[in-house]
Order: C-alpha cells, then structure tokens, then sequence
C-alpha cells in the first residue's frame, strides 16, 4: 500500500542526493510530516469525487499516472524543465478529470455500479496505454529542487521539502476554497443535498465537474511528486489508489479534515513501523488500524460530512 | 391564524399555469388533466389526501420532473428552463422533506439560499431573521440539530433568500406542533404581504382555508373541485370528506 517514499528516499532515487534519514526521532517526524502531506493531497482528491457525487473513481490512480507522464514528457522529452512538467502534469491530469465526467460519469450518474466498472475499465485501459506506448521501463522525472539540507540530525532534500510545502499549501488553499468562498460552499452543499442544491439554485453538473477538475488535477500533483523522487511507470496508480481508499475510509467518505488526519495516521503509521518494526509490516500495520477504527466508528473518524473540513 | 378568503384581482397576470398537464412514472398516471392558474398576489392552495399527488405537481412546476401537456411560468414553459434558472427568475421551491444542509450552520444555510441573489443578501437575511426571531438566536446551529418546526422556518427563510416572486411551499405544517403552525402560519401571511405569490401544497385543508385565494382539491392525480374558500366550505363533498361534517 505505501509509496515507499522512505526506501527510495534511503537509496536516493531518481537522481536524488543522499538518504534523508538517519536514525531516532527526528526522521521519524520529518519523514511521517512529508509522507503524510502527500498521502492527504492523494487522498483529498477521491473523497472530493465521492463526497460530492457519490462515485467511488477508481481511475484516480490512473489520474496520477497521466499527471506523472504529463509531467515527464514535458519535462524530459520536450526538455522544458522539472517546473514547466509540473504545470504539465497538473493540467493534463485535471483536464483527464474533466474529460472522465464530461464523457463517461455524467451519462451514467444514476447507476453507481456501473460509473464503479466505467472507471475500473479506465484504469486498467491507462495502464495499458502506458505500458504500450512507453514499455515497463521507469521514467524519471527530473526533481523540481537539487540539494540537501542537515535538519535536526537528518538529511532533507529540498526536493521533498518542497513537496511538503506545495502540498500543504495546496490542502489550506482547498481548506479556505470550500470553507470562505461561494463555489467551495457550493460544492460542500450539494455534498449534502443534491436536491436542496438545486432548490437554491446551484448547478450540480457544473460543481461535479468542478470537483473531478479539482480532483484531477491533485492527483496529477501527487503523480509529478511521486515521479520526482521514485519514477513513473505504467502501474504507479494502484498502490496510491489502495492508499486512497484506506484514507478515505479511516478518515470518514467525503471529509477533507477526516482525509487529511486519516493520511496522517497512515503516514505516521507506516514511517514508526518501517523505522521501528519490521518494514515488512508497512503495509499490514495500517490495515489491523483501520479495522479496528470501522469494527468502533463504522462511519469513519469524522463521518462523511465534507462541511466539516 | 388569520383568515383570508378574498381573491386577488382577475385582471392580474397569471404567474404559474398549466394546460391539460400530465405526468408519469413509468406506465402508472400520477397526474392528469391538471389545469391550473396562479395569478400574481394570490395564495393558491392545492389540497387532497396523502398520495393525491401534490407533492409531484409541486416538483413538476418547479422543473423537476418530465410532463406532457402545459406548464408555463412567467409565460414561458418550465421544461425550456433548467431549475437553476427557474430559481434565477424567481420561482423557489420550499420541499416537504425540507432539504436543508444539514451539517451547516442556520447562517450558511441561509446565505446559500441567496446562491443566485447575492446582491441584497444582507437586507434579506435581516428580514429573515425579523420574520423567524427563532432562527436568529440559533444562527450558529447546525440545521440537523434544530427540531422539526425551526427546521421549518429555516427552510422557509432560504427560499425567501431566493427573492421568490413565486413561492411554492409543499406541505409547510406537516407533523407541526400546533404553536409552531401559528409562527408558520403568520409568516405565510406576511410574505404574501410583502407581494410574493403562493401556491401552498397542503394535507392540511384547515389550514389551506385560512390562506388562500383560491383552492384546488387533488385526488388520485387530477383536480376534482376548485372554487375559494367560502365555495369549498359550502360543497357538500369538502365538508364530509375534508372538515369532518
């Protein structure tokens, strides 16, 4: 389930400078804080999509593979460099999302099961795309930032630091979105009564394109990041949608807050038991939590209100 | 409770109208041959039993649902026009089942109400306020918190956030305690007032009397009487099946 940010990070992967962990605590903290930030920009996007429309998108892994070869080709092929990519990545993927909703999840609004198969069909179909048209080989993504910095014992590259910083800026930025502003208010209320959306006006198409935009356009965040210090490959998606859905579940379907403290747990989680434990446990570890959270608050751990985020 | 019992002017224009309307789920008639008048002013009542189908005309002149036949607002059919839009022009549904936000605070709510109205929102909200004194000591409340009749209020004052010019209120006093009816029943009255026009689905026929203009009783999805109230009051039917002899 985990991204094994923490293996590659130790090794250095793709290009990147010495591990930034060390020993103790203070990697502890500063890998936990890192991961986390961006398991919640991953999970923020599908609780969104399910909050708001009720669509259980499992193409969401699939939406940070487009992101991350958006960015790659962009970056690498075209040359233009790690920032220009990120652009890339974002907007492809957002514009993936919207094109998801535009020409599949909007036709088929009222039959879930079949919006669920549409998606699956669209993962697997992205998967296979990718393998075809660029082989099994991995891709690097050039990092946004070079350097490392000694902090508290540990070695940070600038690269994940600058992941923590976007990511979080990009969750306060959403946090503010739906909390301060008419469409963010917008969205939250037609998460809760589509009908009294529409009682008062609101445009339910145009706030579920909006929230599969948004929603897409995180996950290719998520898929530039990931590529930026591991590689983009043609199944990259799978592991961070299984994560997704764990987030989604612990933290209660369709909260932010819920997602972004479940992506906490899971990334704190997932760090003290690699560090600690046995890294084999990494990804069982989380699974026994979240059983056990669902057997004591089936609803999750802040139900499934996105007003509460 | 006040009572009204004189129509407005026949010369006004006619804000909601239906012609020969008929709606359907799947094979089974829900509604047929409905013709029906609103004009601008009046509180027009439809009355009838549970099941009668009020609640499908509600939502059929609210653009919520397919029709055959006729269905014009403003002069113009509901079904050219999405709901957003019908709610931009004026007509503002208030649901049976209320349909509030649940997890937001009476102020969200109300403030959303106003989605497509944002300019006078402040002015409105206060009126809101003025009208439910009770929702104005709960402006931080969670919708889902509040009992049945503030929950009632709180959806009565988001459709009037909306600026309606027609209001269409579906069954407002249902499972109402009788002190709560008075509030929803004043309320009624001042909007009407205040130049919004009516058209006030209700089980409630007592109640239905007290308010309106003009009066439609609905059974098995078609009309079967209209007239005002002091008419209704005098057929026979109404008395025996409706105010109990």
């Amino acid at each position: 389930m985990g991204l094994n940010l923490l293996a590659v990070a130790a090794v250095g992967g793709a290009g990147a400078p010495a591990a930034i962990l060390q020993s103790g605590v203070s990697n502890i903290v500063v890998n936990g804080l890192i991961i986390s930030a961006l398991y919640a920009v991953v999970a923020i996007g599908f609780t969104l999509i399910f909050g708001v429309g009720g669509v259980l998108n499992l193409a969401h892994g699939a939406s940070i593979t487009v992101g991350a070869f958006g960015a790659y080709y962009v970056a690498r092929v075209f040359g233009m460099g790690a920032w220009a990519g990120l652009v890339a990545g974002v907007l492809v993927a957002a514009a993936f999302g919207a094109a998801l909703y535009l020409a599949m999840i909007r036709r088929m609004e009222d039959e879930p099961i079949m919006v669920m198969i549409l998606t699956l069909v669209t993962a697997v179909a992205v998967e296979q795309f990718v393998l075809t048209v660029e082989g099994s080989q991995p891709k690097a993504i050039p990092a946004l930032v070079g350097g490392v910095t000694r902090v508290a014992g540990t070695n940070l590259q600038h690269n994940l630091v600058v992941v923590f910083a976007v990511s979080w800026a990009i969750i306060l930025a959403l946090f503010l979105f739906v909390n301060y502003t008419d469409a963010g208010k917008a969205l939250i209320a037609t998460s809760m009564s589509r009908k009294g959306a529409a009682l008062v006006g609101i445009e339910s198409d145009r706030v579920n394109l909006a929230t599969w935009v948004i929603a897409g356009a995180l996950a290719g965040l998520a898929g530039v990041f990931l590529g930026s210090f591991q590689t983009a490959h043609w199944a990259m998606g799978r592991a961070p949608l299984v994560l997704s859905f764990t987030i989604v579940v612990l933290g209660g379907v369709g909260s932010i807050k819920g997602s972004v403290v479940g992506a906490y747990l899971i990334g704190f989680l997932e760090v003290i038991t690699t560090r600690v434990f046995d890294p084999r446990l990494q990804t069982l570890v989380p699974l026994v939590v979240l059983l056990l959270v669902l057997l004591v608050k089936p609803e999750g751990l802040f139900g499934r209100e996105l007003a509460e985020a | 409770m006040a009572t009204t019992d004189a129509a407005a002017p026949e010369s006004a224009p006619d804000v909601l109208s239906t012609d020969d309307l008929r709606v359907t789920y799947g094979k089974v008639l829900a509604l047929r041959e409905i013709d029906l008048t609103v004009r601008e002013g009046e509180v027009v009542s439809v009355i009838g039993p549970n099941g009668a189908g009020k609640t499908t005309l509600a939502n059929t002149v609210s653009g919520f649902l397919d029709y055959e036949g006729s269905a014009e607002y403003r002069g113009r059919e509901v079904a050219d026009r999405s709901v957003s839009d019908l709610v931009s022009e004026g007509l503002i549904h208030c649901t049976e089942k209320r349909d509030l936000f649940g997890y937001m605070t009476v102020d969200d709510n109300l403030r959303l109400g106003a989605y497509r109205h944002g300019e006078d929102a402040d002015e409105r909200l206060e009126y809101v306020y003025d009208l439910f004194p009770a929702l104005a000591e709960r402006t931080e409340q969670n919708a889902r918190t509040m009992s049945g009749g503030e929950q009632q209020m709180l959806a009565i004052g988001r459709a009037l956030m909306g600026a309606p010019d027609l209001l269409v209120l579906d069954e407002p006093t249902l499972g109402l305690a009788p002190v709560i009816l008075e509030d929803i029943s004043d309320a009624i009255e001042e909007i009407n007032d205040e130049g919004v026009t009516v058209l006030l689905f209700e089980q409630n026929v007592t109640f239905a009397m007290n308010h309106a203009d003009r009066i439609y009783l609905l059974e098995n999805g078609e009309v079967v009487r209209e007239g005002s109230p002091g008419e209704l009051r005098g057929d026979d039917y109404i008395r025996e099946s409706y105010l109990g002899g």
